[in-house]
């Protein structure tokens, strides 16, 4: 039972049990909740009793009284227990899910990222994090606590008249089963539903994010028409999705009531034939107006299972998407980097390395040049196992980077790229990010070497200045220069530096490249750079042109050679010449 | 009281043309609960029935009329009921559009500030969800509220058919309900509301802050620090959502306890006027009949269970999504004018950023005559962005003056002031849209052809050639990321398909690819013909042959002049270029290769 649900509705072993619990506690309640019922068919007997023949009977007001209160404190515990058990129990669940995801997400390739909108992701751990607390703390536990409440009673129901449970049930399964033939319909729709939501939330940020350039392009206008026609658009399809699946389930509630004529029907045929005596009629109809409603309930409920089950089931996408492993602790002999007869492709399918071999030495520089395109940066990202390869193999130290496990392995790495991504926290803390547990000072010598001194100085606190949603409030040479820091900070025997000066000015280039030679000494070295003059110098040139090593060797070598390499420095060496 | 009902008015002031539909959702609600009853009568009409003829059963009549007519009610309280809630939906759908809609046309009017401070989790958290969070309670809960309000008042009248002190009893319990109700709706749960809705918000804002990490802090080993953070902002929101759901543990479990108490009112009152009933059978009628009806009331009540936490939570939208509406936005101008020619002017300005320590700009002043082609240079942090930023009004200054063509940008209506400037950015974002349309969103009307020539003499043709689907290939989509070179491209052919009279480039070349940086200077040869044009830029030689030069440093220009002219000062600007020169030689060296510093390479 408890694997089934964790299956069903993935959910942490904890949160499996607890749904049970959950179940159990709204089925004892709703059972505490038909007591009363028990007691008004003892005391309606009593008062009918001489209306049927039998001797007047004194109820004892006492007894009564008693019972009841014992009744009302019956509900009111298990009520209590109930509350519990669904709400406290699925807030705990739903915290752990959302920690489950979010550490899922660290492990999983990186390449999952790219793929993905930053608000597809989000949306997934936060609002369906959400559809499933609810589902938790009140669709699933009140629809099985609800039908097996109904259950037993129906025993003893029908211990009583099994005609007239008959009469009285007959409906439900039908209205069950209208509500799930609706299923298919219903997942379509919200499908397509759930689409608009999560492209609205797309609009939405990206509207934020992008203001500037609609403001600059002046597109305010046409920019919010089309943003206009998109919430129109969704409210239709919003509608849509209301009116289906209340479709459904309006029809199954009144289906429902067709029980009510039933159970008057049959049983004024059963009385009149003196099958069943007035009280059993009797409460037979007491039923009949009490069952339906809570039935109703759990038909909503059900569909709206039906579409939690949607948010589930994208929360199990990422569960089960593969994640990289491998060993912790690994021997490394040197750090040599080498290349095999690589390929690799993203999951389109077009091949973006092909055949790539080179040896990236210890103690040199070895640089990435061609153009953009050419597999640059992949090659750099895949040395750093961003992804898995699909075909020859990359070392480090002689050993295969797709056997160690993927975090362990970036220890051995410094890497500057030329996207940053920063953190709403203080300077201090992002810097510090490049290595964890360093101490103020050590932070502070990595940022006056990367040239942050300056700016960080400038800012309102200094090094405590929280710097906004990734960094909002800093320049794109700020916050290559902060980077720097991490990397410098880090001091791995392994450097790859991304276009790492690209956005700096002339003052800051200087003093953060003097900072970098400091860094890269003795180091295995990979540098990518589109200014062919800061690479010039590197102990190997490897020039990349469409996902194939091209040439390499060092740049009086290529030089000579005439080739592609040759080809990009002269236009280069054009282009720096040029003025506005 | 008085001010919550204002809420809800200011609520459905946001459904427009559709208000109507809420208040008619309103009112079938209540037709319908009406309604529900009579199938309680119909079945009560029964049991009278045979206690009529009772012990000859046989002599009873219309027992299967009243069952049809208990299931016609019962269907057509259903259908009611579910029109209600399609008008409310109508409208409740409405509303959150229309904030939504209204939301996003304020913020494109304030001032680029307020991204910077918001972080964009937490607007788009705003406008996509506070919006939503009043559905529940206008699709839902309001005609609920007015079921349940309909309810007694229902009961009451019955009061007048049957026994009134049976009918007084049962009220009872509902009452004892109500209190309940109203205790969950005090301040103390309105305090704790907003703590849950912003630790929720925290939590959302550090979603979108751990995922955008994960590729970095990995790099870092520090995933399961940064983990750490959401995390911790998870439980924080679990604390707060478990205290807030605690503190109405009690009054709901009373809540419930009393609107199912009713039966424990009807027993003992039951029993006491029984013995003192007149006509025992009639009485009996009476009892059966509340017996029938009571467990209606105890659903109708529960209907409206949640209605005093929506409630909370759609007025704490509401107060999120004004909070966004009243924030003030760039004034229009009340007689907008137009600029006379493309010079840029600054007169004295002055500007800070919210919370700086120091002036961002002080105290500038400059001209730029028509066609003229000005640089700004120097440190970054000294400006200079800031600077060219003000122009298209992007913030508003503190003080002084920049005007276009001796117009006061304030005075130039925000449409025409961006048909005067093309702005190319040192990041550029990229809309979702086609290649060819995120081109041709600097001139809408633009034809294909135009697009495709300023395309072209973008250099961007190599990138349509790579894309899945050439020039309508969708940005961001699969295979689809445009590398920093190549979406700055786009964003040059936007500008050069704008030609607007005054361009304003920020670090333009910054991510140029070095196979076609050649041909991207040439594209901005195109760009800048004729035009004013103000230029930022890290490598001078880029700029050298500017009409003007401009150092800016902390906030100030501390020199300015022609290329030459500031070379012979020797001041900062020669020192500048001595750097330039030298780090454009270079090269990352390591204890093989000296580093040597200034010594040029290659010349």
């Amino acid at each position: 039972m408890v694997r089934y649900f964790r299956k069903l509705f993935a959910l942490s072993e904890q949160g499996a049990k607890d749904l049970v619990k959950a179940i159990i506690a709204c089925t004892i309640t709703d059972i505490s909740l038909m007591v009363p019922v028990g007691l008004i068919f003892l005391l309606l007997s009593e008062f009918v009793a001489p209306f049927m023949g039998g001797v007047q009977v004194e109820s004892n007001l006492w007894f009564y009284l008693g019972l009841c209160v014992l009744a009302l404190a019956i509900i009111g515990i298990f009520h209590y227990i109930q509350y519990n058990a669904t709400f406290l129990a699925s807030y705990k669940e739903s915290a752990n899910k959302r920690i489950l995801l979010a550490e899922k997400l660290r492990k999983i390739p990186l390449s999952f990222f790219g793929k993905r909108d930053l608000s597809d992701l989000t949306t997934t751990i936060m609002a369906d994090c959400a559809g499933l607390e609810t589902a938790f703390s009140h669709y699933i536990p009140q629809l099985i606590g609800s039908v097996l409440s109904i259950l037993i009673c129906s025993i003893g129901l029908f211990s009583m008249d099994w005609r007239m449970s008959i009469a009285l049930f007959w409906v439900v399964p039908v209205a069950f089963i209208i509500t799930a033939g609706g299923k298919n319909q219903q997942k379509k729709v919200n499908q397509i539903y759930k689409q608009s939501q999560i492209e609205r939330a797309d609009v939405i940020q990206e509207c934020i994010e992008t203001v500037r350039e609609i403001k600059a392009n002046n597109q305010t206008e046409n920019y919010l028409a089309k943003l206009d026609k998109q919430l129109a658009n969704d409210e239709k399809i919003q509608m849509k999705a209301e009116l289906n699946t209340a479709k459904f389930v309006v029809s199954a509630q009144m289906v429902l009531r067709i029980g009510i004529t039933t159970v008057v029907l049959v049983g004024s045929k059963l009385l009149l034939n003196q099958d069943i005596d007035f009280l059993t009629f009797l409460v037979f109809l007491i039923a009949a107006s009490r069952i339906f409603d809570p039935l109703s309930g759990s038909l909503i409920n059900l569909a709206a299972i039906f579409s939690a089950m949607l948010q589930i089931e994208r929360m199990k996408k990422i569960e089960e998407h593969s994640i990289q492993t491998g060993r912790e602790k690994v021997g490394y002999n040197g750090y040599d980097i080498i290349f095999d007869n690589v390929g690799f492709s993203y999951n389109d399918g077009e091949a973006v390395l092909r055949n790539v071999s080179f040896v990236a030495k210890q103690g040199e520089i070895t640089a990435l040049v061609g153009p953009s395109g050419g597999g640059k940066s992949t090659a750099a990202k895949l040395a750093a196992r961003f992804w898995d390869i699909n075909k020859g193999s990359i070392t480090l130290g002689g050993t295969d980077i797709s056997a160690v496990e993927p975090e362990a392995l970036l220890s051995n790495y410094s890497i500057v790229f030329q996207d940053v991504v920063l953190f709403n926290n203080t300077v201090m803390e992002n810097i510090r990010l490049g290595k964890r547990g360093a101490t103020d000072e050590e932070v502070l010598a990595a940022a006056k070497n990367a040239q942050c001194d300056d700016f960080i100085c400038n800012m309102p606190k200094g090094y405590q200045t929280v710097i906004g949603e990734n960094g909002s409030s800093l320049s794109g040479g700020e916050r290559q220069r902060i980077s720097i820091a991490r990397a410098l900070l880090k001091n791995a025997p392994v450097i790859l530096l991304d276009e790492a000066t690209a956005s700096l000015d002339v003052e800051n280039e200087t003093l953060v490249q003097a900072a970098i030679s400091e860094l890269v000494k003795n180091k295995t070295v990979l540098v990518i750079a589109h200014r062919m003059r800061t690479i010039a110098g590197a102990d190997k040139i490897v020039v990349l042109e469409n996902g194939k090593v091209a040439e390499q060797g060092t740049h009086d070598f290529l030089v000579d050679k005439r080739g592609l390499y040759n080809k990009l420095w002269s236009i280069q060496q054009r282009a720096s010449e040029w003025s506005l | 009281m008085e001010k919550g009902k204002n809420k809800q008015m200011k609520l459905l002031d946001f459904a427009g043309k559709y208000k109507g539909f809420t208040i008619l959702g309103c009112i079938l609600s209540g037709i319908s609960a009406i309604l529900t009853i009579i199938p309680f009568i119909c079945i009560w009409q029964v049991v009278r029935e045979i206690f009529r003829v009772m012990p000859n059963i046989s002599e009873a009549q219309n027992l299967a009329f009243y069952g049809w007519l208990a299931l016609l009610f019962s269907v057509v309280s259903i259908l009611v009921y579910f029109g209600a809630l399609m008008c409310t939906h109508k409208a409740a759908f409405r509303v959150a559009r229309n904030m939504r809609s209204r939301m996003l046309h304020h913020i494109v009017k304030l001032p680029l500030g307020y991204f910077d401070a918001q972080g964009s989790g937490k607007l788009r958290r705003i406008i996509d969800e506070s919006s939503g969070q009043t559905e529940s309670f206008l699709a839902h809960q309001l005609p609920d509220l007015t079921g349940a309000y309909v309810t007694p008042i229902a009961m009451l009248v019955l009061l007048l058919a049957f026994d009134w002190r049976l009918g007084l009893i049962s009220i009872l319990p509902m009452g004892i309900g109500f209190f309940f109700m109203s205790k969950m709706a005090g301040p103390s749960s309105k305090d704790k509301m907003k703590e849950y809705q912003n630790s929720l918000e925290d939590m959302n804002n550090e979603a979108v802050e751990y995922v955008r990490g994960i590729p970095v802090v990995k790099t870092f080993q520090q995933s399961v620090f940064s983990f750490k953070t959401f995390h911790d902002s998870i439980l924080r929101y679990k604390k707060w959502v478990v205290e807030y759901t605690i503190s109405f543990r009690v009054p709901m479990t009373f809540f419930t306890v009393s609107i199912n108490a009713i039966f424990a009112f009807l027993i003992p009152a039951g029993i006491l006027l029984i013995a003192s009933a007149v006509n025992v059978q009639a009485f009996l009628l009476d009892f059966i009949f509340y017996i029938l009806f009571t467990p209606f009331c105890t659903v109708m009540l529960t209907r409206i269970l949640f209605s005093s936490e929506n409630s909370m939570l759609a007025k704490d939208a509401l107060n999120r999504v004004e909070s966004i509406l009243s924030e003030k936005t760039l004034e229009e101008p009340q007689n907008p004018k137009t600029p006379k020619d493309a010079s840029i002017s600054f007169e004295h300005v002055s500007f800070s950023y919210a919370g700086a320590k120091s002036k961002a700009i002080n105290d500038v002043s400059f001209f730029i005559p028509a066609g003229a082609t000005v640089a700004l240079v120097g440190p970054s942090g000294g400006g200079k962005t800031t600077a060219a930023s003000l122009i298209p009004r992007f913030w508003d200054v503190d003080s002084g003056k920049i005007s276009i063509g001796g117009i006061d940008v304030k005075n130039i209506s925000t449409s025409v002031l961006m048909d005067y400037v093309s702005f190319v950015f040192q990041d550029t974002h990229l809309f979702k849209a086609s290649l060819l349309e995120n081109i041709r969103s600097s001139k809408p009307n633009a034809s294909t052809e135009e697009v495709m020539k300023a395309a072209k003499a973008a250099q961007c043709e190599e990138i349509f050639t790579k894309m899945p689907n050439g020039i309508d290939t969708v940005v961001g989509t699969k295979g689809s990321y445009l590398s920093g070179g190549e979406a700055q491209r786009i964003s040059l052919a936007r500008a050069i398909l704008k030609d607007a009279p005054i361009v304003l480039l920020d670090e333009a070349t910054a991510f140029a690819d070095p196979e076609n940086e050649h041909q991207i200077q040439l594209a901005f040869k195109e760009l800048t013909k004729g035009k004013t044009v103000l230029m930022i830029a890290h490598r001078l030689s880029t700029i050298r042959n500017a009409d003007c030069i401009m150092v800016m440093k902390d906030g100030e220009i501390v020199e300015q002049g022609l290329h030459n002219e500031l070379i012979e000062r020797a001041d900062i600007y020669a020192k500048m270029w001595k750097d330039y020169q030298s780090s454009i030689s270079w090269k990352v060296a390591n204890s093989q290769i000296a580093f040597e510093k200034g010594v040029a390479y290659n010349g």
